[in-house]
């Protein structure tokens, strides 16, 4: 019995002691909401009925666009009717809006020049002569250094400076055939309004990229007039060393996806088929992109939330303070009250906070589970809870030392009957914890979370540490003789009616 | 005050809960009334969480309203709500649901007073969509724990503490209406917490009375009121205790978040978390309990009871006062006679003293005959 007890006490306080180690080890931190570091989010809903497939597809691009950004933990998922994206900590919050926002256009640009990407080092320029060009403006002008694209110090044209106009340099996407490249583009000659569709095909036993142009002068008729300058070498379209007709990148998101060589001057069908060493998956992506342009359904945003960080800040500083003044008045009341005991429930909450932290912290670091305010008070609220279980408990002591027992044999008896008080009352909370998380949204869900997770500790802290803590030290002589020193009433104050006491 | 408090903290019976409920259900009935008719005429202030609309906080010490208010009446919405919040932050509201409109004011906002602090924007179904989610969860909600109260204590208190977490909520609510504080997701949260309080403490003090009820009760010698009397007295300390333990860490919530810059949201849900738990405590012995007895003394068998007591002129005055020695009945009686409870909870004996083996203290108590 005994044996037990101390089995279980000292299992508890190596798992704990273990799991602060470790998290200090790993270098966990838990991951701030954005009310408490500052941040942007958005709730983008679709304009019409959107597909899984479709919402997918938004996520993606999003993803990629706020990469850019450099956020520590996005957070973008696919809700039932749209996409939330959710991105604590970002610097640069007037940027993050617009990127999440605003929807790409799809470019049709010829090459200029092929260029390496750039070595390291190398200055950005803010750009000159740019003077919004006419679509088949000659490449002679940028080649010629007459017209400078602004650049950034890879070299190529940031995001603001990559207008429809202008001669800009970009970067082939990282996945498909180019990347590794900096592209020397002119104007925009076509936009992705000119497509009716695209699909990726399995064609002479390779994967192509089939595309279907609109009819008419908006369509077709205007893709040939850049296809004609492109296949003979026009001066908007050159040829360029290696290759036998002019390229035409397609730019999305200031990235060329594809840069097809033209191989015919003009396009009878309105189908044109783009060839290359193509895997499957590159080309249903290559396809996709030019499906959709942008993103594969319109997103406008629904709710939009901006917390600056010194707001952030304020509020956890607030939250910390207040919760270390908060717990400060609990420990003064319940060693005040209870005295040893009340060291003993303090112990128990030590406890159930280093897992609790510990736990935060790994899903923080692992999971992207950010905690908010929402949560911190969810968290105050368990304190309550968590000292509630101790108070059951040393008030049934009491209780049964006055009804007559021994202070060393109640101990036994009634942590049985106080733990099934708690785990009813407990379970009741953990109910209403998992219904919250279950079925609402937002801010409910991340109380829900750390609701729950703190009623399930504070069962935890009291079957492993409290009772067995207590039972530890009703065998010491001074819980005997002393008993006021544990807050308990001294033994055998009840006087039978034949005025025999009871434990005589 | 004080001699209730170190009569209760000496684990004697010195409140008279009974006679104290009718006190309590004229109480309850005043602030019900008055919550209803708060929320009826003045209705809550909806935040824009719920009704849609755009917020800013404006770190702005040197502008007043009324600048904001001209700057607002250039983008046709100077009907706008307007405040100052900690001396230096215009807070303002707005019902501007177009997302361009908003970022253009937002703009402005910062290129002419200051920097916003904090920016919301809420589409105007958003709302709807998360109170749809809310009521459904609370529903969901209130059914499942009534059926885990039936089932693991009993139905009538299943009911009892229905009604008072109801009691509650609508108490929160009416204060928040009369108060015009703006409801917020936090006070949703607040609303939710005091409900799971509630429901904690009222499941901690109807424990209580079962272990009396049923430990007592098979004497016979007690009607359901004498028990839930001295149940309470016994609970009340804890409950005390608990509320203040919970309550300390919300009073620093609301001080500091009084002090601190920014943190306005803080306080109003601190001050909604004090208001439940005080309420959530109170209802467990006054509301809770009387339910669950005026439904208990209706049964057959505490009717029988009853009638036997009153014929010997024993219920007459105030609630009899059971002693202690009384009621420290040896426990052994209670398993063989059962509390009587249906359901899983009947299986599980009520835990008893192991005479031996649990170490040198124990003493085999002595059995008391019954005296009848």
């Amino acid at each position: 019995m005994f044996r037990r007890q101390v089995s279980l006490l000292v299992g508890i306080l190596v798992v704990a002691v273990a799991a602060t180690a470790l998290t200090l080890f790993w270098g966990n931190k838990p991951l701030l909401g954005l009310d408490l570091q500052g941040g942007v989010s958005v709730r983008l809903t679709a304009t019409e009925p959107a597909t899984e497939e479709m919402l997918d597809q938004s996520v993606e691009i999003i993803r990629n666009r706020i990469d850019a950004l450099g956020v520590a933990e996005p957070e973008i998922s696919r809700t039932a009717d749209g996409v939330m994206v959710s991105l604590p900590g970002v610097d640069d919050q007037e940027r993050a809006l617009e990127l999440v926002g605003t929807t790409a256009e799809l470019r049709f640009r010829p090459v200029c020049e092929v260029l390496p990407v750039t070595i390291v080092g190398t200055r950005g320029s803010a750009g000159s002569g740019n003077m919004t060009a006419d679509p088949f403006a000659s490449c002679s002008l940028v080649r010629g250094g007459i017209v400078r694209p602004a650049t950034g110090d890879d070299g190529l044209t940031p995001p603001e400076a990559d207008l429809a106009e202008d001669f800009v340099i970009l970067g082939g996407s990282g996945t498909g055939s180019t990347g590794g490249y900096r592209y020397v583009l002119g104007p925009t000659v076509l936009t992705g309004d000119a497509l009716e569709d695209a699909d990726a095909d399995f064609i002479d036993f390779r994967w192509q990229v089939g595309v279907t142009l609109k009819k008419g002068a908006e369509g077709i008729e205007a893709f040939n007039d850049a296809s004609a300058r492109c296949f003979r070498g026009d001066e908007s379209c050159p040829l360029l060393p290696g290759y036998t007709n002019g390229l035409i990148a397609i730019v999305l998101d200031g990235e060329v996806i594809t840069a097809p060589q033209i191989r015919a001057p003009a396009f009878e069908r309105d189908r044109i088929i783009i060839s290359g060493s193509f895997e499957k998956q590159g080309a249903e992506d290559v396809a996709l992109a030019l499906r959709y342009g942008a993103l594969p359904v319109e997103l406008v945003a629904e709710n939009t939330r901006v917390v600056s960080a010194t707001i952030g800040q304020d509020s956890l500083d607030a939250g910390i303070v207040a919760g270390l003044v908060g717990l400060l008045l609990v420990a003064l009341f319940i060693v005040g009250y209870y005295r040893l005991l009340g060291l003993v429930a303090l112990a128990s909450l030590a406890i159930s906070g280093s897992l609790l932290w510990a736990i935060v912290a790994h899903l923080g670091t692992q999971s992207g589970l950010a905690l908010t305010l929402a949560g911190i008070t969810g968290i105050i609220v368990a304190v309550g809870v968590s000292v509630d279980s101790n108070v059951v408990y040393f008030e049934h002591l009491k209780e049964d030392i006055r009804d007559g027992r021994t202070a060393r044999s109640t101990v036994d008896r009634a942590f049985p009957i106080a733990f099934s008080t708690i785990v009813k009352a407990d379970t009741a909370s953990l109910i209403g914890a998992v219904l919250l998380w279950w079925l609402t949204v937002g801010a409910v869900r991340g109380f829900a979370f750390y609701l729950g997770l703190a009623t399930i500790l504070d069962l935890v802290a009291t079957y492993f540490f409290m009772g067995p803590m207590v039972r530890v030290l009703a065998r010491t002589s001074l819980f005997a003789h002393r008993p006021g020193l544990f807050g308990l009433p001294a033994s055998g104050a009840v006087v039978r009616p034949d005025n025999k006491p009871v434990t005589a | 005050m004080i001699g209730v408090l170190r009569g209760l903290y000496a684990g004697e019976t010195v409140i008279d809960f009974p006679r104290w409920w009718r006190v309590a259900a004229v109480a309850s009935g005043i602030a019900l009334l008055l919550s209803f008719g708060s929320f009826g005429l003045r209705g809550l202030e909806l935040g824009i969480d719920f009704a849609g609309g755009t917020s800013y906080e404006v770190a702005a010490p040197d502008a007043s309203i009324a600048d904001a208010r001209s700057l607002l009446r250039r983008f046709d919405a100077d009907g706008a709500r307007i405040q100052v919040v900690d001396g230096d932050t215009i807070r303002i509201r707005s019902d501007i649901d177009d997302p361009v409109r908003a970022a253009e004011i937002r703009d402005a906002l910062t290129a002419e007073l200051g920097p916003v602090e904090t920016f919301e924007q809420v589409g105007p179904t958003w709302g709807d969509e998360v109170t749809d989610k809310a009521v459904r969860a609370l529903v969901v909600f209130f059914l499942v724990v009534a059926l885990y109260i039936g089932v693991r204590l009993e139905w009538k208190m299943a009911a009892g503490a229905l009604v008072a977490v109801a009691h509650d909520i609508v108490v929160s609510v009416g204060v928040y209406s009369l108060l015009g504080v703006e409801v917020t997701p936090a006070t949703v949260i607040a609303f939710l917490t005091i409900m799971g309080y509630s429901l904690y403490d009222t499941i901690v003090v109807y424990d209580k009375v079962r272990q009396m009820t049923g430990r007592l009760g098979a004497t016979e010698r007690y009607t359901y009121n004498e028990l839930m009397n001295l149940a309470l007295n016994r609970v009340a300390m804890r409950s005390i205790n608990t509320s203040v333990t919970s309550a300390l860490p919300v009073v620093s919530l609301l001080v500091i978040g009084s002090m601190a810059l920014g943190a306005t949201a803080l306080r109003e849900f601190a001050l909604a978390l004090l208001v439940g738990i005080v309420v959530g405590s109170y209802s467990s012995l006054f509301i809770a309990a009387a339910i669950v007895a005026h439904l208990k003394e209706r049964e057959q068998r505490w009717i029988q009871i009853r009638s036997k007591l009153a014929g010997r002129g024993l219920l007459e005055g105030p609630t009899r006062i059971i002693g202690r020695a009384e009621a420290s009945v040896p426990d052994s009686r209670s398993s063989e006679s059962s509390d009587r409870v249906k359901g899983p909870a009947r299986r599980r004996p009520v835990p008893t003293a192991r005479p031996a083996g649990s170490g040198s203290g124990a003493l085999p108590r002595p059995r008391k005959k019954r005296r009848n």
